[in-house]
């Protein structure tokens, strides 16, 4: 299937799957993100969930899903999703389960598990071929804890393990990039921000078989350190000053879904939240500010 | 019906194969991949239906059974040692999703020091998981256990996944006469699953593993498991009773050797009990009245079984090839633990023997009777003893004396 | 025993103000716990935050269940039974209401014998900006109300604990909390210590043998689907967008669509309806909806807030 049926702004779903209720802090990217992945992949499915924040979406006896779910552990959810397929495969095989009974399984999890912890389960996954979904919510922190700095955390950002006054010294590693040496059948960036964007990327990944993945970067006003109100603006501003590139990964091309032009300086990004703030008061740490403009430069310099 | 020889691990493979087992989520290591092996080859060859896939970790592997369980497919799975800990955190969990499926554990000493050969520390870490376990002596129990253990794990009132425990080496490795299931047998006693509402469909969503806020509806939820635990004990009766009529083996709960006029008893549990059974043939032969009692299940404890078969008598030598380490033998403490103030409580003697494989010698499941006769006459629990000689310790010294220890702990290797 | 619980919301300090009041309780020479009460607090969520504070060493522990001081931040909580602010008030408990109803409409509105005292609310937030902690405030009227707390004992807590955020929020949670003292000092000593539950003249246990159920309704799993519905994450709001359908382009998508919690449908006739029963408040409609067609309205006074 390689037709889209969300063409326009005014294709996009106006009822929505997800229940609303969750336990997400008001304002969350992450479910954000999740509630437009939801309406596009629909109710045949099963999220397999990491521990994270969202482990609390299903909270006995609440669930905002109106298809399944079934939370395994912080490490293991691709394999969990494993055992869903293969076991589903098996049924279907023998004839045991109508296809029409058949159910897709998507890992659910944040960065904690994406970059981190379930990294070794993630990779084996696509190594087999497993033929699922793994979106991942982003929100560069391990936001169920308090946001300490994760493998996803960008450079120079304040978490509570990293509250000097440099902020986290190491750089947010390239998960697309780490996918995309996997040749999986589709890996894609998306952002709640960008509705449209994101839905044509569901879609496109709905259409093909194998391992594929759909990062979120999830603004997080917990975390991050801004009003809820600006979770829209922030995510523009991430994908507008190319700190966060819309792109995606199929047949060995990575395609850029989305050039910014003109790209804003990062700072218009950085000043919007609180864990940047170091970088501007009580001195604007100049030095810190143009590094990180610098990579974005050298980032997008490498963009044809 | 044939018998053959098979190793414990073939034992297990055949036993999964009779099951007609769907899915197998594999990882190897040893002496447990023996066992993958031949069902790997099963698969490939068609003579299993179904599909076995290999998993980069044992927690993932764990992970994935339980999932699969959770699809409604009959899973095995298997693993040792080190493996049963790095699944540790799922071993924990899974129990809880109330989703039947096997593992067959093939015991393994932990480290540190790391050692190839068994004792039964791994799978007793797993004793407050939620898995029930079921511990073999011999390759025959192996293949009949993991049919069992299908049943049970199955059943309505359990639904828990189980444990089936073998000796690394001498019984992974050992082979043995089996008598191999008719597989229309093996299907007339376990017919296949049908799942019983255990499903993820398209037209029947549900969250499974939800979380809970507080600790009351979390005491519900555990207790509840700790509830369908116990009720695998009448489950389990009906089910072993239901084995011997169908293939003429008998595998209660709870073995007892020679007990019922003993004195004294051993009390152990896994491969090496066959050797304290010829032990009690020797001191039968010598004019003591000596027995076994040797728990198959150990979780659940068959505690009503224990009391049955143990009060009353004058001393129990419990030699526990395991060691909670600052405590002692943990078979000892679950003994104790149901005899203590039952009347007729008989003394406890506790052994310590077998750690890494180490091997018990005749004499010395004799000098353990003694020891335990002394004990009870003079009234007094003696000290846990472990099983090592002088002569262990000589050559130990040897070994030490390579390793430069002395040299080491004055000082005097540094340059 | 004193044994105080502190109601509010998450983000308006109910943690701070029981380190606040643990603080001066513990500089006044008394034994001292405090804790806030953990679980999946989210901003705007009801929270609540204890202390407990006597001259010999404490050996409760947990939520308190027959506190003597109530302290509620935020009055829109009160009714609300998910927060569970009258949980245990009895005749002899003192509830000191954050609210612009004076303690007579109060004490009618809740037809209990426990006294209610009122200070003002504090002003509702901008629209876009964060509630402002009131902790310190709440912490200042306790602090009044036990009678057992000096001026200086206060301020130091107040210091001790904000100094990590620096001296002008220090200097303006004293004068929080040294006004909300000043304003209760008629009431000085109103709360009295509790004490502990006779054990000679018990209320019964009703203990249950647990019995073994089906494992389809004793394991954790959820056979409905979209439960959540039954949360009412809208208590969690403070502030209210409101849309004015006059204004509103009818573009069917934008504030639905970006509207994380699912919270915004949109009619047939491409109007779109907020659900306020799960609206959390977060305001990212207001912020996106390109013809200015929501506001942001404060929820206290909104339509249904407060009974």
């Amino acid at each position: 299937m390689n037709e889209h049926v969300i063409h326009r702004v005014r294709d996009l779903p106006s009822a929505h799957l997800l229940g609303a209720g969750t336990a997400m802090c008001a304002g969350c990217g992450g479910l954000g993100a999740l509630h437009q992945v939801y309406d596009v992949l629909g109710e045949k499915t099963v999220f397999v969930n990491a521990a994270g924040c969202m482990t609390l979406l299903a909270n006995y006896p609440f669930t905002p899903f109106k298809g399944s779910w079934l939370y395994t552990a912080m490490a293991s959810a691709p394999a969990g999703a494993q055992g869903v397929r293969d076991a589903l495969d098996v049924l279907l095989a023998q004839g045991r389960l109508p296809p029409a009974e058949d159910l897709a399984p998507v890992v659910l999890t944040g960065d904690g598990s994406a970059y981190g912890m379930g990294l070794s389960a993630t990779s084996a996954a696509i190594e087999r071929g497993l033929d699922f979904l793994y979106l991942c919510y982003d929100n560069e922190g391990y936001g169920n804890t308090g946001q300490q700095s994760s493998g996803a955390t960008p450079h120079a950002a304040r978490t509570a393990t990293s509250a000097g006054g440099r902020g986290h010294p190491g750089f947010k590693k390239d998960l697309f990039a780490i996918w995309a040496a996997h040749a999986p059948a589709y890996v894609a960036t998306v952002i709640g921000a960008e509705p449209l964007d994101l839905a044509r990327k569901v879609e496109t990944a709905i259409g093909l078989k194998g391992p594929r993945l759909i990062l979120a970067l999830a603004p997080c006003p917990t975390g991050w350190d801004f009003e809820p109100a600006a979770l829209v603006d922030v995510g523009r501003l991430a994908v507008n000053t190319g700190i966060f590139p819309l792109k995606e990964y199929r047949d060995g091309r990575i395609t850029h879904t989305r050039i910014p032009r003109p790209r804003l300086p990062v700072e218009a990004y950085l000043s919007t939240q609180g864990r940047f703030a170091h970088l501007f008061s009580p001195r604007r740490d100049d030095a810190a500010i143009a590094a990180i403009q610098a990579q974005v430069d050298r980032y997008w310099q490498g963009v044809a | 019906m044939t018998r053959r020889l098979l190793t414990g691990n073939a034992a297990a493979a055949w036993g999964a194969r009779l099951a007609g087992v769907d899915y197998v989520p594999a990882f190897p290591i040893t002496p447990q991949t023996e066992i993958i092996e031949t069902l790997a080859r099963w698969f490939d060859g068609g003579e299993m239906r179904g599909r076995l896939t290999m998993l980069e970790s044992e927690h993932s592997m764990v992970t994935a059974a339980a999932a699969a369980a959770a699809t409604g497919v009959r899973v095995f799975t298997a693993t040792s040692s080190q493996g049963l800990l790095y699944a540790m955190e799922m071993i924990h969990a899974v129990p809880g999703w109330r989703v039947p499926f096997v593992l067959a554990n093939v015991s393994r000493g932990l480290a540190t020091p790391i050692t190839l050969e068994p004792d039964h520390n791994d799978v007793l870490a797993a004793r407050d998981s939620g898995f029930l376990q079921i511990h073999c002596a011999s390759c025959q129990e192996v293949h009949d256990s993991v049919l069992i253990a299908y049943r049970l794990a199955e059943d309505a009132r359990v639904r828990l996944p189980v444990i089936v425990n073998l000796d690394g080496f001498y019984l992974s490795f050992t082979r043995e006469p089996v008598e191999v299931a008719d597989p229309a047998a093996a299907r007339a006693f376990l017919p296949p699953f049908t799942g019983r509402g255990i499903e993820f469909r398209a037209s029947r969503p549900v969250s499974q593993a939800a979380a809970v806020l507080g600790g009351s509806q979390y005491s519900y939820f555990r207790y509840e498991t700790h509830l369908a635990a116990l009720q695998a004990l009448p489950a389990y009766a009906e089910i072993a009773a239901a084995f011997a009529e169908a293939f003429g083996r008998h595998h209660p709960a709870v073995e007892a050797y020679r007990s019922d006029d003993a004195e004294f008893v051993f009390v152990m549990i896994g491969s090496f009990a066959t050797k304290a059974r010829d032990a009690v043939d020797r001191l039968r032969e010598a004019g003591a009245r000596v027995g076994l009692v040797r728990p198959r299940l150990l979780r659940p404890f068959p505690a009503a079984d224990l009391r049955r078969h143990l009060l009353g008598k004058r001393g129990i030598a419990v030699i526990d090839q395991n060691l909670s380490f600052g405590k002692g033998g943990v078979l000892h403490a679950e003994l104790a633990s149901v005899l203590y103030g039952e009347p007729g409580a008989p003394l406890l003697a506790s052994f310590i023997g077998g750690l890494g494989g180490r091997d018990f010698a005749p004499e010395e499941f004799y000098e353990m009777i003694d020891v335990t006769r002394r004990a009870a006459d003079s009234g007094r629990a003696p000290e846990p003893r472990l099983l090592y000689t002088a002569g262990e310790l000589r050559e130990m010294r040897k070994l030490q004396a390579i390793a430069a220890v002395e040299r080491h702990e004055d000082g005097a290797g540094k340059p | 025993m004193y044994r105080i619980r502190f109601h509010g919301r998450g983000g308006q300090g109910m943690k701070t103000a029981s380190c606040i009041l643990g603080d001066a309780f513990f500089a006044e020479g008394f034994e001292v716990q405090d804790a806030p009460r953990y679980g999946a607090e989210r901003r705007g969520a009801p929270i609540f935050a204890y202390v407990r504070a006597d001259r010999a060493a404490i050996n409760e522990r947990g939520i308190i269940a027959r506190p003597d001081l109530v302290v509620v931040a935020d009055d829109t909580l009160v009714t609300v039974p998910a927060a569970a602010v009258l949980q245990g008030v009895g005749a002899r408990t003192v509830l000191l209401i954050c609210s612009n109803d004076d303690a007579a409409t109060w004490t009618a509105r809740l037809k209990r014998d426990c006294r209610v005292l009122t200070l003002p609310a504090p002003a509702a937030p901008e629209a876009g900006q964060a509630q402002a902690g009131v902790g310190a405030l709440c912490a200042g009227a306790a602090a009044a109300l036990v009678g057992v707390i000096g001026r200086a004992a206060l301020e130091r807590a107040v210091a001790a604990e904000l100094a990590a955020h620096g001296a002008p929020v220090v200097a303006r949670n004293t004068a929080q909390a040294l006004a909300a003292y000043d304003a209760l000092a008629a009431h000085q000593g109103l709360v009295s210590a509790g004490g502990a539950v006779d054990a000679g003249a018990r209320a019964p246990v009703d203990w249950i043998d647990l019995a073994a159920e089906d494992a389809a309704a004793a394991a954790p799993d959820i056979h409905a689907t979209a439960t959540s519905l039954k949360a009412a994450t809208g208590l969690w709001r403070v502030m209210r967008p409101v849309i004015d359908h006059a204004h509103c382009h009818k573009c069917s998508w934008i504030c639905s669509t970006l509207c994380p919690d699912s919270a915004i449908a949109v009619d047939a006739d491409h109007a779109p309806r907020i659900d306020y029963d799960h609206c959390k408040g977060c305001l990212v409609c207001v912020a996106v909806c390109p013809s200015h067609a929501i506001r942001a309205i404060p929820e206290r006074g909104a339509a249904g807030a407060v009974p």
